[in-house]
């Protein structure tokens, strides 16, 4: 899950990072409303974390234009405004969700996930595929008796799949919704990933579409 | 008296009906003056050629040439009648038929003008001057009959006073008319401010007198000033809210990754004391921001703003399928500002849609007072926690089921418009209801 925060002050976007990171998502970091317009727009994030307060360019204002260029991915307005004017207007311009600050880490989570899932149309929590259950507390898949620990990366790609089943997904997608920006971006790296999948959850989970790329569960 | 228009159309009335009595008697007196001198002056003519028919011979005798004398002195009590003394001898005319009349002695050269009363109780106006013939001194009296042209000048008056009164009526009409459509302009004015205090309009129409027009556009410069002053701090609320809260956020992340995980007290303290700032900060923010009962600011529109919140809401609670009842009927504003409507209906219905089952329901209505209620098919509060409620602040409310932190809110909001908020069952959902009164409200 690749994810952009916008927030412009240093330490909460710091610690955001830090805390999303490990519940296995790939955040991007901007801190400026002008950087903010630049990613959403040119990265296929999966859910963008909204500050409105921001320098350079305000947030609404970002916002409509990300909606203009049909821009669809989830929002989620995170901001110290929290009059039911201001909600009103944020989610008449476009966004998804609007979480008031001060809030708790774990809200703030809840709140991302079920609009990812909202987003996929999957519904149902825990996330499930051809018997298979993904606890996202624990970064860990299971099925029956059946249950495997996944390191960080593996957690990443396994709930991106879990959440577009039976639908190609190229190793290019892939690496753009389970790396951050700045990572090391070698789509080799992916086959590694799938090949340990493959080798905890069986090979039939994952077919490999030549050319094309993967298909997880039942093709559609 | 406060009233213009009855105090116009008072100093109009009396100065019209003086001027026109003025009038009336004026023309009046003249026209009598005028006749009278008509009338003295042909006295005047008679008595003159009565003169020359008067014929003295030289025993002193004196006689009267009758043709030098006008048929009607002949009829008798004809209305016109004349008696000469010519020291002492006196001729009287046919027509007095034995009656003599009252003339004052007047020397010669002398001339009078008297009103007596002659035979048969006629009015009459005589006419006696001293003449000198054949150096004997002739006292000439002449009378004519006032009553035909007293009788005619009654009937001049009256229909002189007539058409002063048509006239009058007239004046008065015009006069009227020229008040009202001069102060038509300033009625608009004050239905215009009766407008502004529904929230229809946002300043007064400008189109209005000269001498009206300052007072108008000192209103509108204060409207002006007023909403740019509540934006304005509106505006730095919002950059007050953002800098405290960010910092309050990051103190809560950096708490909850550097205090060890198994010191649950430290982080039960740091929760309980970040809640209290940010619920002291929030109250006191969103009382600020209300803008009460101002006047010149646009209304919570029921047909433009809350499709728009329900929207919102749906948005903000997309996993539940909540059907909404909207019955305010053709109520198309509350009487409270925009914001302020969206904070605290924003929050009740919210509340609503956090605890119903499938059903939220709005009702508006507004007799003498205005009254707002929502209802829910949620699980309601008990009695006993009602009561509780209404006793306690706005602490521990939270843990009451069916009660969120945005009711509490909401008693602070109807607290600072000067309202009424009253829990209850509702009858036809069964879940929590919540009336508010607008008792400020008319």
């Amino acid at each position: 899950m690749r994810l952009l925060l916008v927030e412009d002050d240093p330490d909460l976007s710091l610690s955001l990072k830090r805390y999303l990171g490990k519940q296995g998502f790939a955040v991007d970091a901007v801190h400026n409303g002008v950087d903010a317009e630049f990613n959403g727009r040119e990265t296929p994030y999966d859910a963008i974390v909204l500050d409105l307060g921001l320098p350079l360019r305000p947030g609404l204002e970002v916002l409509a234009n990300w909606r203009n260029a049909e821009v669809t991915t989830p929002v989620l307005i995170l901001t110290a405004r929290d009059s039911w004017q201001e909600k009103v207007q944020g989610l008449q311009q476009g966004a998804d969700d609007y979480l008031a600050k001060p809030f708790q880490q774990e809200e703030l989570l809840a709140r991302l996930q079920s609009l990812i899932r909202r987003n996929t149309k999957t519904v149902g929590n825990p996330l499930a595929v051809d018997g298979w259950i993904l606890d996202e507390a624990t970064q860990s898949v299971s099925r029956g008796g059946q249950r495997c620990e996944l390191t960080g990366v593996e957690f990443r790609l396994l709930r991106y799949c879990m959440l577009h089943p039976g639908r190609i997904l190229s190793k290019t997608r892939l690496t753009e919704h389970v790396y951050e920006q700045d990572a090391d971006k070698d789509s080799n790296v992916i086959e590694v990933y799938i090949k340990r999948l493959r080798e905890k959850l069986g090979k039939d989970i994952i077919t490999t579409r030549r050319g094309q790329g993967y298909v997880f569960g039942k093709p559609i | 008296m406060t009233s213009l228009r009855i105090r116009l159309g008072l100093g109009l009335v009396i100065s019209l009906v003086v001027m026109i009595g003025l009038l009336w008697l004026t023309v009046g007196i003249s026209v009598r003056i005028l006749m009278e001198e008509q009338l003295a002056s042909r006295l005047a003519h008679d008595g003159e050629s009565l003169l020359g028919g008067v014929t003295i011979d030289d025993a002193g005798q004196v006689s009267m040439d009758e043709r030098r004398t006008l048929g009607i002195y002949q009829q008798p009590f004809s209305g016109h009648y004349f008696q000469i003394d010519i020291e002492g001898q006196i001729i009287y005319s046919r027509s007095l038929w034995d009656e003599v009349l009252p003339v004052p002695a007047v020397t010669f050269g002398e001339t009078r003008l008297d009103f007596i009363t002659g035979p048969q109780q006629q009015s009459l106006l005589l006419w006696t001057r001293g003449f000198r013939k054949h150096n004997r001194v002739v006292q000439i009296a002449v009378a004519e009959e006032l009553d035909t042209l007293l009788a005619g000048m009654r009937s001049f008056k009256w229909r002189l006073a007539a058409w002063s009164l048509a006239l009058l009526l007239l004046l008065l009409l015009i006069q009227r008319y020229i008040i009202v459509s001069s102060l038509r302009s300033v009625s608009a004015a004050a239905a215009d401010v009766a407008r502004l205090e529904q929230g229809d309009i946002s300043a007064l129409d400008e189109r209005v007198p000269d001498e009206v027009r300052p007072l108008v556009t000192a209103i509108n410069k204060l409207l002006q000033r007023q909403t740019q002053r509540l934006l304005r701090s509106r505006e730095a609320l919002g950059n007050l809210a953002h800098s405290i809260k960010t910092p309050l956020t990051v103190l809560q992340q950096l708490a909850s990754e550097k205090i060890p995980a198994n010191d649950a007290d430290a982080h039960a303290q740091l929760q309980s004391y970040s809640r209290q700032i940010n619920e002291q900060v929030g109250k006191s923010l969103r009382r600020a921001r209300l803008a009460g009962d101002s006047l010149g600011v646009s209304h919570f529109d029921l047909r433009t703003d809350l499709p728009l919140l329900v929207d919102t809401l749906n948005r903000l609670h997309q996993d539940r399928k909540i059907v909404f009842q909207n019955q305010s009927g053709d109520l198309a504003q509350l009487p409270i500002e925009q914001q302020d409507g969206m904070e605290l209906l924003g929050n009740l219905l919210d509340n609503a849609w956090k605890w119903a089952h499938s059903t939220v329901q709005l009702s508006v209505e507004h007799h003498t007072t205005w009254w707002i209620c929502v209802e829910d098919d949620g699980p309601g509060i008990e009695a006993e926690a009602r009561q509780q409620l209404a006793q306690r602040g706005m602490r521990q409310d939270e843990n009451i089921p069916g009660y969120g932190i945005g009711l509490s809110i909401v008693k602070t909001l109807v607290e600072e418009l000067g309202g009424t908020l009253e829990y209850g069952t509702s009858k036809t959902l069964g879940g929590l209801q919540v009336c508010i009164t607008l008792v400020k409200y008319p």
